[in-house]
């Protein structure tokens, strides 16, 4: 096993570009989550969006066409979700997994229908790798950030933009106050349905977009199972991240990080006959969420769980 | 003349059936603090919130300067220049002082550090001309309950607003922080601002209004100058009957003079250097000591916010301690979960009935034996015993008056005095040694409150030790054999009976111990008296 | 109003009119799922009556049909009761995959390498098949009771890590040799197979399943320990101020779903499969799930819904043979019936 081959700047250039979808829906989960609502459809919306983009790339032969049918996927599904917790106020654990159920079926039929079953799996053209003049040559950085596709740049641009839209904006601070203790910002005239409506579709779009980027900007085909537990991954990240959509953005690119290692260990050390069986490496994503996740339960002193999550708002008479 | 600020007449407001507002004319003139007086339940939040846009009435008119306005959200208040301070204080803790003024204000998408910079400034500004110092970059959660509520003022001020309601601001304060604020208020009021100020404090309504409106049952009972009335004539007009002023608990003491004896040689309940983290990570009990005997109420006094809740949840075993030992009949539970402990003899009324006591969804019947469902003779370990539970429930219904239609009834329909009958009623009645009494009247009305500190007291003479947790001073003296105040998580001061005063126990629950008052020693709080 | 705040059916009070609501937003989720499949037949390209109408044949129309629609029905019993008594404390586990292929691992295991006589191994292997699926579901409660982790994603999670240890163990260790790399174990000896019921063709594991919903009824409407789960389930805090060890409850109920999950791993192989495949379960663990909240949580109510859903998957395999119909519209029918189901139960209730 050559190990300059496994850990080579190659391994970071793959491993984010393998992060990126995970780290978006994360981002999206971040958001919605700090405004109250539990979203665990996130599952089930990237892998709407992920058709949609397909689909849409496939037939248009245009990327953007496909990004923009991931993302309106995606805001469609973050609506399901907005009506089902927000609108009739049913409980946000049992609503996501539905959602999740709902999608796969409705996807699994959707595919046959445009695709057929049968024969070669359809399959559309990868993205150009752009080199960003000046910045690709900066040693180290250029060739792991500087040299990938464009949607790896838009979604770059995106998290920090997520960020601030909720940080730094009147929209975000609502956002904040509604996931915290909405009956205070009920008070002050702040619409707390509304904005956490909003706010599950803000986090819509990034399930969407990260579909869109799954398909369009890495695998290049469809399958069902494409998505592969990505979304749940993306919901531990968001406790792993304490909330914070640039801490959360950060854990998902180290996660890719691991992830690529395993997937080079796992062809470096020749698949099914090697002597650590490749199992170990297919699981080892998932146990490291979950050790992840766990320490990150356990370790937090102080909670960082925003205080009304998954707890509808219902105004109620101060007597 | 000028008209009133605020004309409100013939507010009619039904919730479910239910008049809470009958017809009620108010009016509120500039530069006067009206004081509004009524039992729980008698309709002056329902009256402030319609003012305030949060409820729509049914029938009658608002003008606000004379001219008639239709308030359908808090935010027409507002415009009107009408803010609310809400008993509960209505802030993000998460978020900072300015962050909180902010929120919900119309006007630009960003928040740039620039308008935070103008807000901050702003309260800064507001904060100096009344005497309201808080900085406004402190996030709401680090700050004193004291704090939060000069915030909430501020943030009325901050929006520009002429008419101040304040619902019960002195509830949740230490009596030197009210005397900082009741001055304060007046200097509002002579600025011309005018100030609601519900309460149900008599001699606070006196000493500091210029005219009273008292409500009872939905209904405008008068509206008086405090030099035309006196305190026996208020509370007479409050509950529509002749009461002694120690039902409304003004100067009450139930407990003769020495208090009463302990009636066990060893303490039921025995706390050492107690500590613990509350939610946010923060100790929140440092070396809580005391001891409690049969045959006693020991009451823990103190301003909400200080340690209550930690501690109280820390002795049912809901949330484990950092450091010390809870021992209960002379057994170590300090790590044993609430079954062990109630196994001991424990009962437990807790602070939040809804939250902690009942269970809303499940009926009457259950609600009263659900801690032992599975013992006999309610039911072995395969199969609950449906008549054997309904036959206790039919009892404890009849034995502690509690009002239902049926008993399949849900718990979540009673009203606030009910429920606590049910709590009441279900660690009464197994058997206890101990009980632990959170907030036992806490939003309960006369009626409900006589009957919970008469049970109490029947069970104390019964041998029961009781813990009464407690911020409501009126209730601490009466029931009281001896009392340590906690504050800021720390027991700052015991005394028993015969040196309980009203006053030293205010000031120490402001964390103000006079220097003869004994400061809380491990040894002095444990030793018998 | 979630379905626990709002409370469910409670023994001993008279809600007739909540039952019959309840009943009737079934009966037109029934309806609505097959409008949804007669459209989605159309979408297809298809006939939806003769659709309907191989559905049907296919399920009910000779023995061996019923006796393929009670043995799809069995594992979707089993877990979807195990998960509905979860359900009811408000313990979400969604790993019973994973719980499914850890009990058929540890039971196909006994099954394959133990020596002795039959009947005794088949007990043996259904004992190791729950307590490996119980053991694996008591790490996630574990999790949860001790440090507040969130079981949804913890169990979600040990789904992979459940399925890729089985891949393993099947491909290595108990692997077939003849089968080269295939992901199947050895054949099980005849004897460890389940006997089959005469003229039904199918297994006597679907008596296990099937006895599985008095028990389970029992326990939730009657004993306290079903009380205690209820009150879990509505107000966790006050039952743990009621002396309740809401911990070890919880714990309990994840072993208890884990363990009928592994048990219905078991019984597809010893009743179904003969090896240890990826045949053993087609999502069965996920749509336990739609069983358990199409049941209602209760245990009629889950016996009902996994005939429904078993109906649905066979009936929609024959569709899909006889008519060249895709058989993920099933898939879409099935998503689209929990939807309406979930949004119909909460008007219903609305109503009131």
């Amino acid at each position: 096993m050559n190990w300059s081959d496994i850990v080579g700047l190659g391994l970071f250039a793959s491993g984010l570009q393998l992060a990126m979808p995970t780290a978006l829906a994360a981002v999206g989960e971040a958001f919605s989550e700090r405004a109250g609502v539990l979203n665990l459809g996130l599952e089930g919306m990237m892998l709407g969006g992920a058709l949609a983009a397909f689909a849409a790339d496939y037939h248009s032969g245009s990327a953007a066409v496909g990004v923009l049918a991931g993302v309106g996927v995606g805001v469609l599904l973050g609506a399901l979700k907005a009506f089902l917790s927000v609108t009739l106020k049913t409980e946000q654990v049992i609503n996501g997994i539905v959602l999740v159920i709902f999608v796969q079926g409705v996807t699994a039929f959707a595919y046959e229908r445009l695709f057929g079953s049968a024969g070669t799996q359809p399959e559309i053209p990868a993205l150009q790798t752009v080199r960003v003049p000046g910045l690709a040559s900066v040693p180290w950085v250029g060739p792991v950030v500087f040299e990938q596709n464009v949607l790896f740049y838009v979604s770059l641009a995106l998290v920090p933009a997520v960020w601030l839209l909720l940080q730094r904006t009147s929209f975000g601070l609502a956002v904040r106050a509604v996931g915290e203790s909405p009956a205070a910002a009920d008070s002050v005239a702040v619409r707390v349905d509304l904005v956490r409506w909003l706010a599950l579709l803000v986090c819509g779009a990034m399930a969407g977009f990260a579909g869109a980027v799954l398909v369009i900007g890495d695998v290049t085909l469809f399958g069902t199972n494409v998505t592969a537990g990505r979304g749940w991954v993306a919901v531990a990240l968001v406790i792993f991240g304490r909330w914070n959509p640039l801490i959360v953005f950060g854990g998902a690119l180290l996660f890719g990080i691991t992830d690529a290692l395993q997937l080079r260990i796992q062809a470096a050390s020749g698949g099914s006959n090697s002597a650590v069986p490749f199992e170990v490496f297919q699981a080892l994503p998932y146990v490291l969420t979950l050790a992840v996740m766990v320490l990150a339960t356990v370790a937090q002193r102080r909670s960082a769980q925003p205080a009304a999550l998954g707890i509808p708002f219902r105004k109620e008479v101060i007597e | 003349m000028k008209p009133p600020v605020v004309a409100m007449r013939g507010i009619v407001k039904r919730f479910e059936g239910v008049t809470a507002l009958d017809g009620v004319d108010f009016e509120l003139r500039g530069g006067e603090i009206h004081g509004l007086l009524g039992e729980n339940g008698a309709g002056k939040t329902t009256l402030m919130n319609v003012l305030y846009g949060l409820q729509e009435p049914e029938a009658g008119t608002i003008e606000v300067d004379g001219r008639p306005v239709r308030l359908r959200s808090s935010q027409d208040a507002i415009a009107h220049g009408i803010g609310m301070v809400h008993q509960h204080f209505m802030l993000v803790p998460t978020l900072t002082v300015a962050e909180n003024m902010l929120l919900g204000e119309r006007g630009g998408l960003l928040v740039r550090r620039r308008r935070l910079r103008a807000a901050a400034e702003r309260i800064r500004e507001r904060a100096e001309r009344y005497g309201l110092e808080v900085n406004p970059d402190a996030r709401v959660w680090q700050l004193s309950v004291g704090e939060q509520q000069r915030v909430e003022i501020l943030r009325a001020l901050y929006r520009d607003a002429r008419v101040l309601i304040l619902d019960e601001p002195t509830a949740s304060l230490t009596p030197p922080e009210t005397e900082q604020l009741l001055p304060r208020l007046r200097a509002l009021a002579d600025e011309g601002a005018a100030i609601v100020f519900i309460t149900h404090h008599l001699e606070e309504v006196l000493a500091w209004t210029d005219r009273i409106t008292v409500l009872r049952h939905g209904k405008l009972v008068e509206t008086v100058r405090p030099q035309e009335t006196s305190a026996v004539a208020l509370a007479r007009s409050m509950v529509g009957r002749d009461v002694t002023l120690k039902e409304l608990g003004v100067e009450v003491s139930t407990a003769d003079e020495t208090g009463h004896a302990p009636t066990s040689d060893a303490p039921l309940l025995a706390v050492r250097g107690l500590e613990c983290r509350g939610d946010l990570g923060v100790t929140a009990l440092h070396g809580v000591e005391f001891a409690l005997y049969g045959g006693e109420i020991v009451a823990i006094a103190g301003v909400e916010g200080n340690g209550q809740a930690e501690l109280e949840e820390v002795l049912c075993g809901l949330r484990p301690p950092t450091a010390g030992t809870v021992a209960i009949a002379g057994r170590d539970v300090t790590h044993e979960p609430t079954a062990a402990r109630l196994a001991r003899g424990l009962g437990i009324v807790p602070s939040d009935r809804y939250r902690r006591g009942v269970i809303r969804a499940l009926p009457v019947a259950e609600n009263l034996v659900f801690d032992r469902i599975g013992e006999l003779p309610f039911g072995t370990p395969f199969r609950v015993r449906r008549k054997a539970v309904a036959s206790r429930a039919r009892e404890l219904v009849d034995r502690f008056s509690i009002r239902v239609s049926r008993l399949d009834q849900l718990a979540g329909t009673l009203s606030g005095g009910n429920a606590q009958r049910i709590v009441l009623a279900r660690a009464l009645s197994r058997g206890v040694r101990l009980l632990l009494a959170a907030q036992p009247t806490r939003g309960l009305d006369v009626g409900g409150m006589e009957f919970v500190w008469a049970r109490l007291d029947e069970a104390r003479r019964a041998g029961v030790g009781i813990l009464l947790v407690s911020t409501d001073l009126d209730e601490v003296m009466a029931l009281a054999d001896r009392c340590c105040v906690l504050y800021r998580g720390r027991i700052v001061a015991s005394w028993s009976r015969r040196e309980l005063d009203r006053e030293r126990i205010g000031l120490a629950m402001g964390g103000v111990v006079e220097a003869p008052g004994r400061p809380a020693g491990a040894g002095e709080v444990l030793t018998r008296r | 109003m979630t379905a626990a705040e709002t409370g469910f059916v409670l023994p001993g009070v008279s809600r007739r009119g909540a039952q019959a609501r309840t009943l009737l937003v079934s009966a037109a989720g029934v309806v609505l799922a097959f409008l949804v499949g007669g459209l989605l037949v159309l979408v297809a390209g298809g006939r939806p009556v003769a659709a309907f109408r191989s559905m049907f044949s296919g399920t009910l129309g000779s023995g061996f049909a019923i006796g393929e629609l009670l043995v799809t029905a069995a594992p979707l019993l089993l877990i979807g009761l195990g998960l509905a008594l979860a359900f009811r404390g408000r313990v979400y586990n969604i790993g019973a995959e994973g719980q499914l292929f850890v009990g058929a691992l540890a039971g196909g295991t006994v099954a394959l390498e133990l020596g002795g006589p039959g009947p005794l191994l088949i007990a043996l292997a259904m004992v190791a098949g729950i307590a490996g699926g119980a053991l694996w579901a008591s790490v996630v409660g574990v999790l949860r009771a001790r440090f507040r982790v969130n079981e949804v994603i913890s169990s979600l999670l040990m789904n992979y890590v459940g399925i890729f240890g089985f891949d393993y163990v099947v491909r290595k260790p108990l692997g077939d040799p003849a089968a080269g790399n295939a992901l199947a174990s050895r054949q099980l000896p005849d004897e460890t197979m389940l006997p089959s019921i005469p003229h039904l063709f199918a297994h006597v594991g679907i008596f296990v399943a099937l006895g599985a919903v008095p028990v389970v009824w029992y326990a939730m409407r009657v004993t306290p320990f079903g009380f205690r789960v209820r009150m879990m389930g509505l107000n966790p805090e006050a039952t743990q101020v009621a002396g309740v060890d809401t911990r070890r409850l919880i714990v309990v109920l994840m072993a208890v779903s884990g363990g009928l999950a592994g048990l219905a791993g078991v019984i597809q192989v010893v009743g179904v499969e003969g090896r240890m495949d990826g045949g053993i379960s087609a999502s069965y663990g996920f749509t336990a799930i739609v069983v358990a909240l199409l049941g209602r949580l209760t245990a009629p109510g889950v016996l009902a819904a996994a005939l429904l859903i078993a109906f649905l998957n066979v009936g929609g395999q024959a569709m899909s043979v006889d008519n060249g119909l895709p058989y993920s519209i099933v898939l879409a029918i099935e998503g689209v019936f929990v939807l309406f189901v979930l949004i119909a139960d909460r008007f219903a209730r609305a109503a009131r």
